[in-house]
């Protein structure tokens, strides 16, 4: 198991957001994550990138074998967690090809791998830009200053193609894109798909589920999953919304409930 | 007085050395407001924040008579290749490398003042304030004025483009501390061009002090392009000068980097004289260690339609101390004035301190001003995101801290030099506690 979320209860400013959350994801697979506003899904993201002001009260969360609660942020992505996130930092001043170098070398260092001159770095990153579809004028550009929502976006998957991480963790990463941006966004991921990768892609709408098929989807609710599925859940929740959360739970809705394995 | 002007003031000489008449009337004025009225102190509005500790509790001793430079000394290597070069060793000029390009004349002061180079007394007499102002506040000018003689004319020749000229300042240590004074006098005829480079870098951690005025008067149309980098030791002082006066259309832009030095004091003045006139302020400082570093600048616009932008950017760890006082004085007549002042701080240290005061002060119409300052910590959403792709939380602060004085190199027309001393700012970059 790449990741194994027990039984996570965690606040934020003193109010308890997750509830005891529970998710094992393997190597390979894409699961969805998604659920109604302020169920918890972005703290799940952050707590899992490490982010202060996160205060994780009870459970644990394993990363290939190792306590992830217990690493540093800056040790979490050299161990192969990234998290693209929901709002990037504009970073004025910052070229966003020297930032990347930087954060590959410190990763390759890390995992005792020779650093990368900047030849052979440019080299890569082209390679990847070509691959994504992504025009090199960001490179040169301070890291997110000025960017468009879109550009800000397909910058963060930029990072994770040329970062290969291990577990990728997509925020939110389709709000705010228009279709155009949306697809590009959803080619990059799906490239990145592979045996040895997880990803998790936590999203407000089926719309990106379109264009990335996950293999499992989770419903968060007020802490906690309340009902995992196929990719055909997502469609349902599209359809009905989140209305039978409320109204008589997931027997309303027409699909089985949280723990029981939907076969694809 | 304190006891260090009184001893000063005791050694400056009776007789105003030789030379013209004009030149030995200065220098009585000059010793006169000196013996009057000594250093600054705090009590002067302008030297509140600055004290002059580091040299009272040395025994100074005024560099008066030409020292024969040692011979051999080795002066730091220079930022980046100039055209032409000058060295300037204890106050007194060691050597000059490269050919003088065309158009640039190059002299030492003494031997400017003997001779008949036009401009040049009106230049020196119309520094401000030396003979008016009944106050200490401007001390170290009066100083300076009382003892000139050493120093450089700068000439550029109407309508030539003299590519860069590097000074490079550098004192020796010693047993005994000396305090030298100099001025640079710098004539940009109309329509020429220059770029000042000035380095200030000395070797054997030096503990003398330095006192220089730099006058630069700018035809129409002249540009000048000046940049101040300075890395001195902890234990150098260096009070500096600089006033500028420009006419129609100049243009005078100013970047200075002080990223070392004990106790620094920079005086800016421009005076935007005819109209058209644009100047641009730009700095960065770093600090330290129990490191002070103030700077004052000051725009005059005088004629109507010129425009300032002041842009400086602090970073303080440690005992560190940073003063920055930026005014802006827009006299009547100076209609269509466009006139900003920028000046951010990061504090990196709960000991170190930073004092930051704009000044405007609008006596025209139709006049576009904006001022800002601050003083504030790290984005820690920035710290995090760059923690988040795997660099160290002390690379990603020196990463950030970097990029915020990196704001200032970046405008440097010649993008090798910028990178050059955005380098130096990340080799010397003060950490967080």
């Amino acid at each position: 198991m790449m990741l194994k979320i027990t039984n996570l209860h965690a606040k934020v400013a003193g109010k308890e957001i997750l509830k005891g959350l529970n998710l094992e994801l393997k190597a390979g697979e894409v699961h969805a994550i998604m659920g109604p506003n302020g169920a918890g899904k972005s703290t799940l993201g952050n707590i899992l990138a490490g982010r202060e002001g996160y205060e994780v009260t009870g459970g644990e969360i394993l990363f290939n074998g190792k306590n992830l609660l217990e690493l540093e942020p800056e040790e979490r992505a050299c161990e192969g967690v990234f998290l693209a996130f929901q709002y990037p930092v504009e970073i004025p001043g910052v070229n966003n090809t020297y930032f990347l170098r930087a954060a590959l070398n410190a990763q390759r260092k890390y995992r005792g791998e020779p650093e990368l001159d900047s030849v052979s770095f440019l080299r890569l990153v082209r390679e990847k830009l070509k691959v994504l579809h992504i025009g090199d004028e960001l490179l040169h550009r301070a890291v997110n200053e000025g960017f468009s929502g879109g550009e800000k976006k397909r910058n963060e998957i930029f990072q994770m193609a040329v970062l290969e991480p291990t577990l990728a963790i997509l925020d939110e990463t389709d709000s705010g894109l228009d279709i155009d941006a949306l697809k590009t966004v959803a080619e990059g991921v799906n490239r990145l798909r592979s045996e040895d990768r997880g990803m998790i892609v936590i999203t407000h709408y089926q719309r990106l589920l379109d264009y990335i098929v996950p293999d499992k989807v989770h419903v968060l609710a007020d802490g906690k999953l309340a009902a995992t599925g196929g990719a055909d859940l997502a469609l349902k929740l599209e359809e009905q919304g989140y209305a039978w959360l409320e109204d008589g739970g997931i027997e309303t809705l027409d699909i089985k409930p949280a723990g029981q394995t939907v076969n694809p | 007085m304190s006891e260090l002007s009184t001893q000063l003031a005791a050694a400056l000489p009776q007789d105003f050395g030789s030379g013209p008449d004009w030149v030995r009337a200065l220098r009585g004025a000059g010793a006169e407001q000196f013996r009057a009225h000594g250093l600054p102190t705090r009590k002067d509005e302008s030297w509140k924040y600055t004290g002059l500790g580091l040299l009272d509790q040395r025994e100074i001793q005024l560099a008066l008579t030409a020292e024969t430079p040692v011979s051999g000394s080795t002066h730091p290597a220079p930022l980046v290749e100039a055209a032409f070069q000058v060295n300037i060793l204890d106050g007194r000029i060691l050597e000059q490398n490269g050919t003088q390009p065309t158009g640039l004349t190059v002299l030492p002061l003494a031997e400017a003042l003997n001779g008949e180079v036009d401009g040049l007394q009106a230049l020196l007499e119309s520094l401000p304030d030396t003979q008016k102002e009944g106050s200490s506040g401007h001390g170290f000018t009066a100083l300076n004025t009382a003892t000139l003689g050493s120093g450089l004319l700068i000439h550029v020749a109407a309508g030539t483009d003299a590519g860069r000229l590097l000074i490079n300042w550098s004192t020796l240590g010693g047993a005994v501390s000396r305090l030298f004074n100099t001025r640079v006098c710098i004539i940009v005829e109309q329509d020429a061009k220059l770029e000042l480079l000035e380095q200030f870098e000395s070797q054997n951690g030096s503990s003398n002090a330095c006192n220089i005025v730099m006058q630069a008067d700018l035809g129409e149309g002249a540009v000048l392009q000046h940049i101040r980098f300075q890395q001195e030791s902890e234990d150098a002082v260096l009070v500096t000068r600089t006033e500028v006066s420009q006419q129609a259309d100049s243009d005078y832009s100013h970047y200075g980097f002080d990223l070392g030095g004990g106790l620094v004091r920079h005086d800016l003045r421009t005076s935007l004289k005819g109209s058209g006139a644009k100047t641009g302020i730009n700095g960065a400082y770093l600090l330290d260690g129990n490191r002070h570093v103030d700077n004052h600048t000051m725009v005059d616009h005088i004629a109507p339609g010129c425009s300032s932008d002041q842009y400086y950017r602090g970073v303080a760890g440690g005992s560190g101390r940073a003063v920055f006082n930026t005014a802006v004085y827009v006299h009547p007549g100076a209609d269509g004035t466009e006139a900003t002042q920028s000046n951010a701080n990061i504090l990196l240290s709960a000991r170190a301190e930073v004092d930051t005061k704009p000044e405007l002060e609008i006596y025209a119409d139709e006049v576009i001003a904006s001022h800002g300052a601050t003083v504030g910590q790290l984005d820690e959403q920035a710290v995090f995101y760059l923690r988040s792709r795997g660099l160290s939380e002390k690379e990603a602060r020196q990463l950030l801290t970097t990029a915020f004085c990196r704001s200032v190199s970046d405008k440097l027309t010649d993008p090798v030099l910028g990178e050059v001393i955005s380098q130096r700012m990340m080799d010397v970059m003060p950490q967080a506690d």
